[in-house]
């Protein structure tokens, strides 16, 4: 059993009405900016939109907001793991979700970055948009599925 | 029959029953529920900004509202249908819930706000394009949009957290 030398019960938010739906609440709207604009560029590195503007033009017109996106999705999602971190602990779901998050941002700021910089071919760029679309869905699973494993 | 009667009556329909008593279709559907708000609430969000001024202002502003606009079209559809599946399989429990309530009066003020807003805003965006600040009318647009939208995923989350009064049949 994971040893913590502290008790859950005395977390603020479980001890008001309000602050836990409030953090989910924020935890939803920025991964939908972090995933979001990292979804329009993969769109583009698809072929399927904003076609006008290339993938390297759409990351850096919003790397910022996906970034931002990433720092608070992060700190909210750390602060709800303390609400009872024993069951998030040893959760499947949450485990892959943890896993396949590190992947992920390491995957956005290497392959996923210097694929779009490189301005690749059609093929090279939808793999990658593919595969950096997929993984970030599967953590949205992963964060529903948390619920239900 | 009553409002409470007409509920029960759609969530006892035998597709929403094996839904709700599915063991992974329903967290598949909630899931990509989910997805959908990342995915094309995202757009949603980025249009909002570039209305506001305040991202992807290197891009006009017809190109991030027109190129997205079909794709912003098939996720809401995407995003409402999924949504019908998941409040229709628990209607009973949701349609006096005032949260519930509150989000499907928000979705309707979406349509509303594009109304509002259509002649002004939506319908000829280029004329925003090149513009150093963006003009009063498109900021509220935008401020407007968001406004609406961070209200719906609010109270879609709160729907969960609604608790009844004892004296309350559920």
């Amino acid at each position: 059993m994971l040893q913590l030398n502290y008790d859950p019960a005395t977390n603020p938010l479980n001890n008001n009405e309000w602050a836990f739906p409030l953090f989910e609440c924020i935890h939803i709207a920025m991964f939908a900016m972090s995933i979001g604009t990292i979804a329009i560029v993969d769109f583009r590195l698809l072929g399927l939109a904003m076609r006008r503007q290339s993938p390297a033009e759409l990351m850096k017109a919003t790397s910022l907001w996906t970034l931002i996106g990433l720092i608070v999705v992060i700190t909210t999602g750390l602060v709800i793991f303390t609400t009872d971190p024993r069951s998030y602990y040893y959760n499947p779901a949450f485990r892959y979700k943890c896993i396949a998050l590190v992947g992920a941002i390491i995957y956005n700021y290497t392959i996923h970055r210097k694929v779009i910089l490189a301005n690749a071919g059609r093929f090279v760029g939808g793999l990658v948009g593919g595969v950096s679309l997929l993984l970030w869905i599967s953590i949205v699973f992963a964060g529903i599925f948390y619920s239900f494993v | 029959m009553s409002p409470g009667e007409i509920a029960q009556a759609i969530q006892d329909l035998p597709f929403f029953t094996a839904l709700r008593e599915s063991g992974l279709t329903y967290p598949i559907v909630l899931s990509s529920h989910l997805t959908t708000i990342a995915v094309f609430g995202g757009l949603i969000l980025m249009s909002d900004l570039r209305l506001l001024g305040l991202a992807l202002t290197n891009i006009p502003v017809s190109e991030v509202l027109l190129r997205t606009r079909p794709w912003k079209r098939v996720g809401f559809v995407i995003m409402v249908t999924l949504g019908m599946l998941l409040g229709g399989s628990k209607l009973f429990n949701y349609y006096d819930n005032p949260y519930f309530l509150i989000k499907m009066t928000l979705i309707a003020m979406v349509g509303v706000h594009a109304m509002v807003f259509h002649r002004s805003v939506y319908a000829n965006p280029a004329r925003f394009d090149g513009l150093k600040t963006m003009p009063g009318v498109a900021k509220a647009a935008g401020c407007v949009s968001l406004a609406i939208w961070l209200g719906i995923l609010s109270m879609g989350r709160w729907i969960a957290y609604f608790e009844f009064p004892d004296t309350h049949p559920h």
